[in-house]
């Protein structure tokens, strides 16, 4: 008969121990919440350090990015590339020629002569293994990873979370369609014209 | 209200015209209506609410609108709109192997037994669908229909996690139909009606000039058989810790398992009923209902509504307090609960109020 009432006497006890713990956390609720908003909130950005001491080897593993006025075209990237990633095509164009309308200057920034038009240049960031091979080749400095030492040239970009897999798919050249197709044109005409000479020179 | 209704139809000449057949489901039909809609919002809000709460005790934020695009408004507003939108546009499933006929009817016989219990539920001094003389006695026998509801689900799922969780919920609610109807049985030897009015009414004035004359405050058994009633309550209305029934983590979804879309959304709505119409009784019969904590001051038929509800909504609180706090109890100690415990409790407390009665009064 005692075990029955010291049980009841338990029970409330124990249960408004528990209702003053869960009561607490609501009052205390603006304090010490966990949630983090994340869009609009972020979790603080860790040091762009991955352990050298020498600063220009702190590659942040980030997004690549290339810089397309400097680019000319030379693949050094694509084939440096494990997973191959990096799709590019040329076209040839006059030594020094300006396309303005697809921001085409004939030098770049360190002053090469550019004589290629980088039609396409597009990296696959879904296949990308962040091993940084590509920027290394570079002879013009314009394929590098945001962020870290290179956060001049563009800031940092390490969440680029996109709705379709192909926005995943970043194009950096921005050559107007009718231009590239000029181009192709002008390709064929002076293949097919070369192969008639050719033929006439054989015949 | 239905009376209401129809003594206005009498005073207007071309609807006293009509047969009193079609009176009666027209006004019958006025009153329903806004009753349905009460239904379905107080279940949005609750469900808001339940979510914000269960959120804070845990130390999250709940629903959050944030950023721009498409999100659920300021603090969440908007988030349990949406979730109805979701359910109403979900497919509607219904397993090969059920039995087809019950597998329908039963949300539907689950929510009209929460939802007729509503019409005898006091708002204020004159908003009432139906002023029963046997009010009180409606509503818990009307309650307990839902459980017919809940076997046929579970039955006719042909699962046997449902099955389960209909024979538990059966267990569970007619264990505790007995020391709910034995702890409201005191008020009733108070005020010697089953009337949802008269029960109101005998609680006006105060105690000792400071305490309003609450039957919670009339005297110690009937402050007991408040919490055994309001304990019961939870216990019929199948929420944690008396969730057995619907167990997430052993019976996946209990009795509604093999439910989804509107017919799952019937099962929510028809729980935040259960959950009203329990927070209403108590508020009823043991805090005054639409009565003032000051009496006589603040005492009109909308002031009515305010302590009314004020009162509903802190019990709601309550209950969600209890679901976010204790974990759910073993089938074994549920069933030693009712029968050991609040069965003899609520006996001595029938006892102890005739004495009451018979030597104070």
């Amino acid at each position: 008969m005692r075990k029955y009432f010291s049980n009841i006497w338990l029970t409330i006890t124990t249960l408004l121990t528990g209702m003053r713990v869960t009561l607490g956390h609501v009052l205390r609720i603006r304090k010490g919440f966990v949630t983090l908003q994340y869009p609009v909130e972020r979790w603080p950005r860790p040091e762009r350090n991955i352990g050298f001491s020498e600063d220009s080897y702190n590659v942040i593993r980030s997004r690549l990015t290339v810089d397309m006025d400097d680019c000319i075209g030379c693949l050094k990237c694509e084939r440096a590339c494990p997973v191959s990633c990096i799709k590019i095509e040329t076209e040839k164009v006059e030594k020094g020629e300006d396309i303005l309308e697809a921001n085409h200057r004939g030098v770049t920034s360190q002053g090469t002569q550019k004589r290629l038009l980088v039609t396409r240049f597009d990296i696959d960031m879904t296949e990308c293994c962040y091993c940084n091979l590509c920027t290394y080749p570079c002879p013009e400095e314009c394929i590098f990873m945001t962020g870290g030492p290179n956060s001049d040239k563009h800031g940092l970009d390490y969440e680029f979370s996109e709705y379709d897999r192909n926005d995943m798919i970043f194009r950096f050249a921005k050559v107007p369609e009718d231009i590239v197709a000029s181009y192709k044109d002008k390709k064929v005409k002076v293949e097919t014209s070369r192969t008639e000479a050719d033929e006439g020179a054989e015949s | 209200m239905v009376n209401y209704f129809l003594d206005i139809f009498a005073n207007v000449s071309w609807l006293a015209a009509m047969p009193s057949g079609t009176q009666f489901v027209l006004a019958a039909l006025m009153t329903g209506l806004p009753l349905f809609l009460f239904v379905a919002i107080n279940a949005l809000i609750a469900v808001y609410a339940e979510r914000k709460i269960s959120a804070f005790m845990q130390d999250r934020l709940g629903p959050m609108g944030q950023g721009v695009g498409l999100h659920a408004g300021k603090w969440g507003l908007l988030q349990t709109l949406a979730d109805a939108l979701k359910l109403i546009l979900k497919q509607d499933i219904i397993p090969a192997l059920a039995d087809r006929k019950l597998f329908i009817l039963a949300p539907f016989i689950i929510f009209i037994a929460a939802f007729v219990a509503i019409a005898a539920m006091p708002f204020n001094q004159h908003i009432l669908a139906a002023d029963f003389n046997i009010g009180v006695f409606f509503i818990l026998a009307v309650g307990s229909v839902g459980v017919i509801g809940i076997i046929m689900a579970g039955y006719s799922s042909n699962n046997k996690w449902s099955l389960y969780g209909a024979m538990r919920s059966a267990a569970q609610i007619i264990s505790y139909e007995i020391p709910a109807a034995l702890s409201i049985l005191t008020v009733i030897m108070l005020t010697g009606s089953l009337q949802m009015q008269e029960i109101i009414k005998a609680q006006s004035g105060t105690i000792w000039g400071i305490l309003p004359n609450w039957f919670i405050f009339n005297n110690p058994f009937t402050f007991l058989a408040f919490f055994l009633f309001f304990i019961s309550g939870v216990a019929e209305t199948n929420r944690t810790p008396f969730d057995l029934p619907e167990a997430e983590s052993e019976l996946v979804a209990g009795f509604h398992t093999e439910y989804s879309g509107m017919r799952w959304a019937f099962f929510f709505l028809s729980e935040y009923a259960n959950v009203f119409i329990v927070s209403g009784i108590t508020a009823v019969a043991f805090l005054g209902g639409w009565q003032s904590p000051i009496s006589g001051y603040l005492d009109g038929p909308i002031w009515g509504l305010v302590w009314f509800f004020g009162k509903v909504s802190f019990l709601i609180l309550v209950m969600m307090w209890f679901r976010w706090t204790f974990p759910r109890l073993r089938t074994d100690q549920l069933m030693r609960m009712g029968w050991k415990y609040f069965l003899p409790a609520s006996l001595v407390n029938i006892l102890g109020v005739g004495l009451w009665d018979l030597v104070v009064n």
